[in-house]
This record gives structure tokens, sequence and C-alpha cells, in this order.
């Protein structure tokens, strides 16, 4: 209540709101302007008016954008390589993150130190060894190619994020299970993961989502274009269909719409994951 | 014997045991090594010979070091450019999120959780969408940041934002200030939400203005908050990639080139494999660097980093 009568107190209060929708414009309009013109003829981008909208939508640029831009191909393609990513590194990620938590080694301070040292290496430092490395197994052009790395870059942070969730909970339940003569894989499939179901969440969906986006290992460990996945079907327009500004335009709105859902349906855990490193619950 | 077995294992403590640990951590640690700690390794190899990516090669030594750091301006314009990132996104972006997200803690709840999750859209659109779109949007025909200044009278400002010399660096450093945006207000406001009312409403009480309030109470309280989001600033400035390579690939003339991308286009473009492999081992060296300095900077950061994270 008192914090209701505040917040009506001042001018200066009403033109930050007036900010923050502002802000709120300036983020999401870019978006909209792709999604005007890409009902529209491609001409109808260049017309003198600052923003044109449809009288006649022309839903047939989406037709252009799925086939032109190989939207079913490479998105079949992101589907198997993200999920698999997502279902590797979260189940690895479980695993170190439980061992970091509660049991007691002792390399356990040199792994969590390479650990924290592995989220600050840039990813692109690995881009030259490993197109050389990963051919000696074979395993440039092929989608293991893809998701072993992808496994490897989103690792720290997700170890990181199971093991703060891990240390949070109490080990009596664990204890209780060995008691009773339970084995360990049970112990942490029964017990354990049920108790850390949040992170699962939190994790699974920041690795799809990562992994879902990813461009540039994609580009430098495939070369065929029938493994290709999401991202490619935007840098499809840029060669030989440039000139369809209304496609391309209608592509991205496609490409958008599945990390939108995504980010809609989980955005808490979203928003709760992103912010785990910076600030202290 | 099942009895002897477990009198066994306590002796040892369940929580010890050498093969569970294994199991647990030796997976992901494999893959650890073979994706990451390898390849620096091979990069260090290659790093100090003059390969081209195919065919022979012979060592150099330290040769591709020393035309780096002594004979490569366009290196040095590459970390010129990070630097000009970090500047804008700690002195720039980070106070226009800070002031938002003060607004936003003290917009009810509804609205303040419908404005986050339209702030935080662009951090989750992938790169290629994003810097895309900005080259779209900086267009010089069509694009709507001319069209905006034709509209509001500005038709001399009207260029070609990302090949023009005088604006191309500006116009990146925006696609990535832009794009970023979210996370660092989703930071300020998950900060803002732990400071404890009592703190402002004694501070209120004892006659502190708003501005007071804030850089007298709110700030300090969250300062290890806000070190934090300038060493995640710090090390994703120097990690920026994708959006520069998609949207002006480092043009023109070098002028906005980050060291993510010139490795990158040495390596297979230019085909100098050796000497883009000295970049990426600068760049890891140059990152980890700069990560320890800030966070001795800041002193107050590592402890809780560790707790944090």
């Amino acid at each position: 209540m008192m914090r209701d009568a505040r917040r009506r107190r001042g001018i200066a209060f009403q033109l930050l709101h007036a900010g923050l929708i502002l802000f709120a414009l300036s983020q999401l309009f870019p978006l909209i302007w792709v999604f005007l013109y890409s009902i529209q003829k491609s001409g109808d981008l260049f017309g003198p008016e600052l923003v044109a909208f449809p009288g006649d939508p022309q839903w047939d640029n989406y037709a252009r954008a799925w086939t032109d831009g190989r939207i079913l191909r490479y998105g079949l393609n992101s589907v198997i390589v993200v999920s698999a990513a997502t279902a590797a590194s979260t189940a690895l990620s479980f695993c170190m993150g439980y061992a970091l938590a509660r049991l007691r080694w002792r390399l356990k301070a040199f792994v969590l130190g390479a650990i924290m040292l592995g989220m600050v290496i840039p990813i692109h430092t690995t881009l030259l060894p490993n197109f050389i490395w990963f051919g000696w197994f074979g395993l440039i052009d092929t989608r293991l190619g893809l998701v072993i790395p992808y496994v490897a870059f989103t690792l720290s942070f997700n170890t990181l994020i199971y093991m703060s969730q891990l240390q949070s909970l109490p080990a009596s339940l664990e204890e209780a299970a060995l008691v009773d003569g339970a084995s360990w894989p049970r112990i942490l499939w029964s017990v354990v993961l049920p108790l850390a179901r949040p992170a699962t969440i939190t994790v699974s969906v920041m690795t799809f989502l990562t992994c879902w986006n990813e461009f540039i290992m994609a580009n430098t460990y495939l070369a065929s274009d029938d493994l290709r996945t999401l991202p490619f079907s935007i840098i499809r327009f840029q060669g030989q269909y440039s000139a369809d500004y209304a496609a391309q335009f209608a592509c991205m709105v496609i490409v958008a719409i599945p990390a939108l859902v995504l980010y809609l349906a989980f955005s808490r855990h979203i928003m709760a994951g992103a912010t785990s490193g910076a600030v202290k619950e | 014997m099942a009895s002897r077995g477990r009198a066994r294992r306590r002796a040892r403590g369940p929580f010890e045991r050498r093969g569970v640990v294994a199991a647990l951590v030796l997976p992901g640690a494999a893959v650890l090594v073979f994706a990451l700690a390898v390849p620096l390794g091979f990069s260090a190899y290659y790093s100090l010979t003059d390969w081209a990516g195919f065919g022979d090669y012979r060592s150099v030594g330290l040769d591709n070091y020393r035309e780096i750091l002594a004979e490569d301006p366009v290196f040095w314009r590459s970390l010129w450019n990070v630097v000009l990132l970090m500047m804008v996104t700690i002195f720039v972006q980070n106070p226009v999120a800070f002031a938002l997200a003060a607004v936003l803690s003290r917009t009810s709840a509804r609205a303040s959780r419908a404005l986050r999750t339209v702030y935080f859209v662009p951090a989750v659109l992938s790169l290629v969408l994003v810097a895309k779109l900005w080259v779209e949007l900086f267009n010089p025909n069509a694009g709507l940041v001319n069209k905006l200044l034709i509209a509001i009278g500005l038709k001399a400002l009207a260029m070609s934002w990302l090949s023009d010399p005088r604006t191309a660096v500006w116009a990146v450093i925006w696609i990535i200030v832009w794009q970023g945006f979210g996370w660092a207000l989703l930071f300020y406001y998950a900060g803002l939400m732990t400071v404890p009312r009592e703190l402002e409403e004694a501070a209120r009480i004892d006659g502190a203005s708003w501005l007071q309030v804030y850089t007298r109470v709110i700030i300090p309280y969250l300062a290890p908050v806000i070190s934090a989001v300038i060493v995640i600033d710090v090390v994703s400035s120097m990690k920026q990639m994708e959006l520069i390579y998609l949207s002006t690939a480092g043009g023109p003339g070098q002028l906005t080139q980050f060291i993510g991308v010139y490795l990158y286009q040495k390596a297979f473009v230019a085909g100098e494999y050796g000497y883009g492999n000295a970049l990426s081992v600068l760049f890891v060296v140059v990152s980890l660097g700069l990560t320890l300095l800030v966070q001795r900077f800041l002193r107050a950061v590592p402890r809780d980093a560790r707790d944090g994270g």
C-alpha cells in the first residue's frame, strides 16, 4: 500500500514509466516491422512511407520461405541435434553437479576450477583446432560432431546450476535410501532427480534454446546442406534469393516462432537460469 | 554377507566411494577434455607453425605471435573495438538497464512481469536472426532507421550505417547492445528484488531523497551484483563474434573487426591456419587475463560469483 502511494508521487516516475514502454517498443518493434513486411510484396519495402501496413496480405511469401529456406529439412535437423545435445548435457551435468555438491573426493576443487574456466573460454577459440581434431575421428560433417561441442559448451554452466540447487537440498533422503540398501543409480534416479526438478527444467530449456540458436559451430563443422540447422534458413536468402525480401522476412518470422514459443512457455525458468550466475538467491 | 558389505561401505562413507565419483564425473569430464582442453593444446601446437590448413607445414617458432603483436594493426583494432564495446556496455547500457530495472521493481507485479518478458525477447532469438534483422533495419534505402530519420526531418543523417566507416563500429555495437539489454536489465531486476525493504524505509525515515536512497543505500548494497554484471559484460564483450560476422564481417576495411571474427577469417578465408591459431591462443589468454583482472579490480566479486554460481 505504502509503495502504491509513493508510486503516484512525482512526475519523474511518470516519465520513467513512459521510458519503460518506449523501451519495450524498441525491443519489440523491429520484430513487428519484419512481420509487417513479410506479408507484403518485396517492392513495398522500398516505398516512401515509414511503415506500410499490408492491405492485401501475401501469405504465399510464407510458402516460398518454407521451400526456398528448406525450413522442414533444417528444422528437423535442428530438432535431432538439439534434442540429443540437450538430453546428454542435462544428464552429464546432473551427474557432475551431484558429485560436486554431495560427494567427497580429492580432485573436487580442481574439477570445479576447470569447469569455471570452461565458462570463460570463448567457443570461437576451439573452432579452428576442432575442425582438424574432429576430422581425425570422422566427426566433421556429422550430427554427432555437432552434438559433442554443444554438450561441452553447455556443460559447465549446467553443472553449476545443478550444483547450487543440490547444495540447497538436505542430504537426509539419500542417506535414508542408502541405509535401506538402495543402489546409487536408483537413488539418483528416483530420489535426487525428482528433488532437483526445477534445476532440470532450467538446464534443459536453456540448453535447448542455446543450441537451437547456435550458428558458428554448425557453420564450421557441417559441410553438407542436408545436415544444416534452422538458422541457415535465413542465411540461404543471402545468395540466390537475396532480392526476395518478402520471403526472407517471412523466413525470419518462421525461424523466430519456435524460440519465442519455447521462451513464452518457460520464461520464468529461463529468466531464473539466466540470472543464477550473478545474483545470490 | 550383505551386512558385512554394508559395514565396509560405512567405514569408507557412502559419499566417498571412488567408483561412484568416477561414474558420475568421468563422462562429463571426458567431453570437456575432448572438445575443450585438447583443442586448446592443438591450437598452441599449430600456432607455432605456418600451416595453411592442408599440405605440409614447418615450425616457425614464435613468429606468428611476434607478427600479431608487432606488425598486425588489425589485431590491435579488434582489441580496441572490444574495449569500445565494453565501455558502451558498462557506461551506457548498464546505467540505463539499472534505471529501468529500478522503475520496473516499483510497478505492479503483473506489469513488471509482462515488461520483463518483452525486454528479454531479443536475448532468446538466434544471433543469425538478430544480425540479419538489423542488416535490414540499417538498409540504406529500405531500412527503418533511415526512414525514421527522414520522417523526423533529419534526412542529412540518413546513411549506410553498416558500411560507412564513420558509423560502422557504432552500428555494430548498437546491435550487440540492443540484443544484450534484456540480460543486463534482468540481472539488475533480480538484484533489486533482493534489497530488504527495511533498508530503504529506514533511509526514507531519516529524510533521504529518492536519489539518495539509490546512491547511498541501494547501489552500495548491490555492489556485488553490479560487479558480477560488469565481469559478465567484460567476458561477453570479448566473446562477441556471430553478430559481427553476420552483419559487417569485420568491414569496411577491417574497421569493425573483432578478434573472434578475425581469427576465423584468417584460418578459413585467408588460409593462414597457423596464424589463426596464434590469434586463438591470444584470445584465450586475453579473455582469462581480462576476467581475472576485472575480478581482482572489483574485489567483492570472486566470493559472490562462487556463492551464486
